[in-house]
């Protein structure tokens, strides 16, 4: 065993090496370009200056328009983010707590979801939550007046969290290892009401599920465009579709770059946020 | 020492307590059984047979269908588990992974909301009571199975509860500490004088350890008595061969009584209904050799084997009845001068006494 082991271990960093210089050509250099044309000025119709220059960063700053981006965005993250746990973790338990023959016919129904483009569960959700969908009709027939569900902030956040939920489902079930539920019967047996029991027990054991999920959840929807740009009818302005329409629409390359430098550092945060987390929670139960 | 159920008074009392599964046979069958207050009851039997089932309902962790448990005269069986004030050792110790060792033993406490600096002490005491007073701090995994066993037993004893339930808490152990833990269970609990419930497969350890031991199988309860009882005169051929190592002689009865072992006869007459019987001999009963005394019984054979394992020489007797596996007969080394081992091949006779002699009706084929 050991033998094999070191006859084969000079050579198994030469089979990274395919993998390193791939991820080198085509993640890390137009990485590094996109974002040094954040130091560049830009001109409409696509020009790009010559010189590096501090003038987007500039602009940004000034314009109270982009840290009301930056915030909105954060919170509708957390909105989703928070909306999209609370749905899942029951879900996911339930599934953990299936008899073992059905727990993976109740794992491909909850992630089957992710077989269809994200585009077309979004006009689904057009359908279901528009003026003349099933939610609002239903809401109409028994004598409510339904408020707006699309082109808002409401419909990103409803389409967006389901969407998402699947990722959370399986970052909670990748966490619920720890979970037994003869720890819930020896803690009811020293007198721990149900509640308590999911509070003391359960819980804390599934913390770091909860962690890996919310943060899958937030880069995501962080990071999502389509869907916000159908279900919020360029109403709903994120840092998302601002860097597409930067990008894409107005060609403001440098501005888009920003931006998208911006996204990558509340990504780190987020990151170092869940690290820090993650560590305390394995402390607290190593 | 052990008290009977009639000297102590009744604690636990479980009133034709039973579980079914949908439509097939229960997997607990109308069991009913007292018993007195700072007893231990064993309850033994095969895999399979209910005795984890009856545990989780006495427990409230699996509902009865129907039955009672009662305890100290108060009708506990809709309660829930939380509510039944019953310390619970798991056979995998379900201790909290997320909690210290002091803090899984206080956890019980706290729902009791007992104040704050009067846990510290009773944590500490029950530490010290299974002799782990100085890894409170540490984390269940960081403890060996035997210590893991203590945390869990001390965790369930702390709250006082009115009765202690241990579901095969020795399995997971290897053999020599299961010994050592089963004598330590056994001394903390006549000491704090607990009322117990102990679910085992182990004979030797529901023997050494418990007053009262109910034998069940598929469901129903065999036999219940003290473990003398249970040994002594077990009640029927299964709990005969369940408990202890047991001879078994397939024989025929005639219409008077008399018993047949192959073309032999037996000098001793059993009444009973005529046909196949078993005859159940404890192996340290029987003696080599023929006894011509009145009350014994003598059959010949020769010797198949013998095996010595120190304080006593194992002398297998082939007995010639049809098709029947030889016969095991325990003997006694003599301490002084040379024990003669008798070779294989060499014929043998075994005699015991009637009053040792088990006659059971029936092939035993289907037990």
């Amino acid at each position: 065993m050991t033998t094999v082991a070191r006859r084969t271990l000079p050579l198994l960093p030469l089979l990274v090496v395919p993998a390193v210089a791939l991820n080198l050509l085509t993640f890390l250099y137009p990485m590094i370009r996109l974002l040094s044309l954040a130091f560049y000025e830009g001109f409409p119709g696509g020009g790009i200056g010559d010189e590096l220059s501090l003038a987007v960063w500039q602009s940004m700053l000034e314009d109270d328009f982009y840290p009301g981006l930056l915030l909105n965005s954060l919170w509708t993250a957390i909105q989703i983010t928070v909306i999209a746990l609370v749905c899942a973790y029951p879900l996911a338990l339930f599934v953990h707590r299936a008899p073992a023959r059905w727990r993976n016919i109740l794992v491909v129904a909850c992630i089957s979801p992710l077989l269809l483009s994200a585009v077309v569960r979004t006009y689904g959700w057009m359908l279901i939550l528009g003026d003349a969908g099933f939610v609002p009709s239903l809401l109409r027939a028994i004598g409510f007046d339904p408020p707006r569900l699309v082109f808002n902030a409401t419909g990103v956040v409803i389409g967006l969290a389901e969407i998402l939920m699947p990722y959370m489902i399986l970052s909670l079930l990748a966490g619920f290892g720890r979970l037994n539920p003869t720890l819930d019967e020896a803690a009811a047996s020293l007198g721990a009401p149900p509640f308590t029991v999911f509070r003391r027990v359960i819980l804390p054991l599934s913390l770091p599920g909860v962690l890996l999920g919310c943060l899958l959840v937030f880069v995501l929807s962080v990071s999502s465009f389509v869907t916000p740009k159908i279900l919020g009818g360029g109403r709903v302005l994120l840092l998302a579709t601002e860097i597409y329409d930067q990008a894409i629409v107005t060609l403001n390359w440098p501005l888009a770059a920003a931006l998208s430098l911006v996204t990558l550092i509340v990504f780190g945060c987020a990151l170092v946020a869940y690290g820090r987390i993650a560590r305390r929670v394995e402390l607290g139960s190593a | 020492m052990r008290d009977t159920a009639e000297t102590a008074a009744p604690h636990l009392r479980l009133e034709g307590l039973e579980k079914r599964y949908g439509d097939g046979p229960p997997a607990v069958a109308a069991l009913s059984l007292t018993l007195g207050k700072g007893q231990m009851l064993g309850l033994l039997g095969p895999s399979g047979c209910g005795k984890t089932t009856t545990l989780r309902m006495i427990g409230g962790l699996i509902e009865a269908t129907s039955g009672r448990v009662v305890v100290d005269g108060r009708d506990v069986t809709e309660l829930p588990p939380h509510r039944r004030d019953m310390g619970i050792v798991f056979q995998n110790y379900a201790l909290f992974p997320h909690m210290t060792v002091a803090e899984n033993l206080a956890f019980g406490l706290e729902m009791r909301r007992v104040p704050r600096a009067q846990i510290r002490e009773r944590v500490q005491a029950a530490l010290d009571m299974v002799r782990l007073g100085t890894l409170g701090a540490r984390r269940p995994r960081q403890l060996s199975g035997g210590q893991q066993q203590r945390v869990a037993l001390a965790r369930a004893l702390v709250i006082e509860p009115s009765i202690l339930l241990l579901d095969e808490p020795l399995s997971n152990l290897d053999a020599s500490l299961r010994e050592e833990m089963r004598g330590e269970i056994r001394d903390i609990q006549q000491r704090l004088g607990i009322t117990a419930v102990f679910v085992t497969h182990d004979q030797a350890e529901a023997l050494a350890i418990c007053d009262h031991i109910a034998v069940m199988r598929t469901g129903n309860l065999e036999q219940f008595g003290s473990p003398e009882e249970i040994y002594e005169h077990p009640a029927n051929a299964f709990v005969a061969e369940f408990v202890g190592r047991i001879n078994r002689i397939r024989a025929t009865r005639d219409a008077d009584g008399t018993l047949h072992v192959g073309a032999a006869t037996l000098a001793t007459r059993v009444p009973g209904p005529p046909g196949p019987v078993q005859i159940m001999l404890r192996p340290h009963r029987l003696r080599l050799g023929a006894v011509t005394e009145p009350g014994w019984t003598t059959v010949t054979g020769s010797i198949h084997r013998t095996v010595f394992v120190g304080d006593v020489l194992i002398c297998e007797v082939a007995v010639a009845a049809e098709g029947d596996a030889p016969m095991i007969l325990n003997v006694e080394r003599h301490t002084e001068g040379a024990m003669s081992v008798p070779q294989r091949g060499e014929p043998a006779s075994v005699s015991w006494r009637e009053a040792d002699m088990m006659v059971f009706a029936g092939t035993g084929a289907a037990a």
